[in-house]
């Protein structure tokens, strides 16, 4: 009988458990952040479709990760220390609202600050004020050329 | 009969453990996919059910009409496990996200098949690319392949020859304005007649 009580109560806590759990993943809070780092085309990054991360960035990938920006791919900011944050809005704009804001950074090297929420292992950025820009410091095209290699017509 | 009750808490704490870790250890969703594969970093064929939901509302509270309209990035809550699924890709390999074809959906409940992709060490869970999408208890499937004809309804002057992303107005103005290298036409001048 001891042993039951036991065994329903060690139930209890773990459902408990399990819910608080449940709770912190489904309403996250958001922390006000500073992210340094390259803004980058999220899709060619993370699945390799067109080589490996150190070609799918700078400007070897600039032609193609304003294709992705303009074609509603999520662009992302990859933090100096390899984080990659999904940016949700920049400077109170949609990211794929039709204007030239997510365009004009592509590939730029920067300083955001934002609303920063995690949830199931992804980083989001809501990007309130690109706090400075040092546009492209990635000079990457002459170890990759450009990628991918249909990218600038007159090479082809 | 200590001995039996630490055994008992003992047991107890190791179902815990294992329903936990049962929980928190990514799930199989491939059975009875019919994506197709492409040999993707960290490729896994997926097919699951889930409600369509505006990412930034779904975190923030900041809700506009209709999931923002096409102008925010979408995901699904994911039902067997309440997971933010981020959405990044459609089926069209034309640099093409995914929120057209997620749109129609908005706060519904649909069935997908497609992959999650990913195994990077900054982004801790996998992003997904939508290849097939119904309402949920409809038996047809529709192929998430949407972009392109969205784009041609939003760019009704981009006429011309060729893909869309050789006549997109935005992309060919930032082309214009810092060249295809982003480091400004004289550099890329030099760049192509020493690579041609």
């Amino acid at each position: 009988m001891r042993c039951l009580r036991i065994l329903v109560a060690g139930m209890a806590v773990f459902v408990w458990f399990g819910f608080q759990i449940a709770q912190l993943s489904a309403a996250p809070t958001a922390k006000i952040v500073e992210v340094k780092g390259e803004i980058i085309d999220t899709w060619c990054y993370l699945s390799g479709v067109m080589g490996g991360p150190d070609a799918v960035v700078g400007t070897a990938h600039h032609t193609c990760a304003l294709w992705c920006a303009a074609g509603g791919i999520p662009v992302g900011v990859k933090a100096e220390d390899g984080t990659v944050y999904m940016v949700l809005k920049v400077k109170g704009e949609d990211p794929l609202a039709q204007s030239d804001t997510i365009l004009e950074l592509q590939s730029d090297s920067i300083v955001a600050k934002g609303e920063h929420y995690i949830r199931d292992g992804i980083n989001y950025l809501v990007v309130a004020e690109v706090v400075s820009n040092a546009g492209i410091t990635n000079k990457n095209h002459d170890d990759f050329g450009v990628v991918p290699g249909f990218a600038i017509p007159e090479l082809n | 009969m200590m001995a039996m009750k630490n055994l008992a808490v003992l047991v107890v704490v190791a179902l815990g453990l294992v329903a936990f870790a049962g929980n928190a250890v990514a799930q199989d969703y491939s059975k009875g996919s019919n994506a197709k594969t492409f040999g993707l970093s960290g490729e896994q064929k997926a097919t699951f059910s889930g409600k369509v939901v505006d990412i930034h509302c779904e975190l923030s509270g900041d809700c506009p009409a209709n999931c923002g309209g096409g102008n925010r990035t979408l995901g699904i809550v994911r039902a067997s496990d309440n997971a933010l699924v981020m959405v990044s890709k459609s089926a069209q390999f034309e640099f093409n996200g995914a929120a057209d074809d997620l749109l129609p959906y908005c706060n519904k409940n649909v069935d997908v098949d497609g992959l999650l992709i990913g195994d990077d060490p900054g982004v801790k869970s996998k992003i997904y690319m939508v290849q097939l999408i119904r309402e949920t208890g409809q038996t047809d499937w529709e192929m998430a392949e949407l972009w392109t004809d969205a784009w041609k309804k939003r760019n009704p002057d981009s006429s011309g020859e060729g893909p869309w992303y050789r006549r997109d107005e935005r992309v060919a103005k930032q082309l214009k304005k810092e060249g295809y290298l982003g480091l400004g036409l004289d550099v890329d001048k030099k760049w192509i007649a020493e690579n041609q």
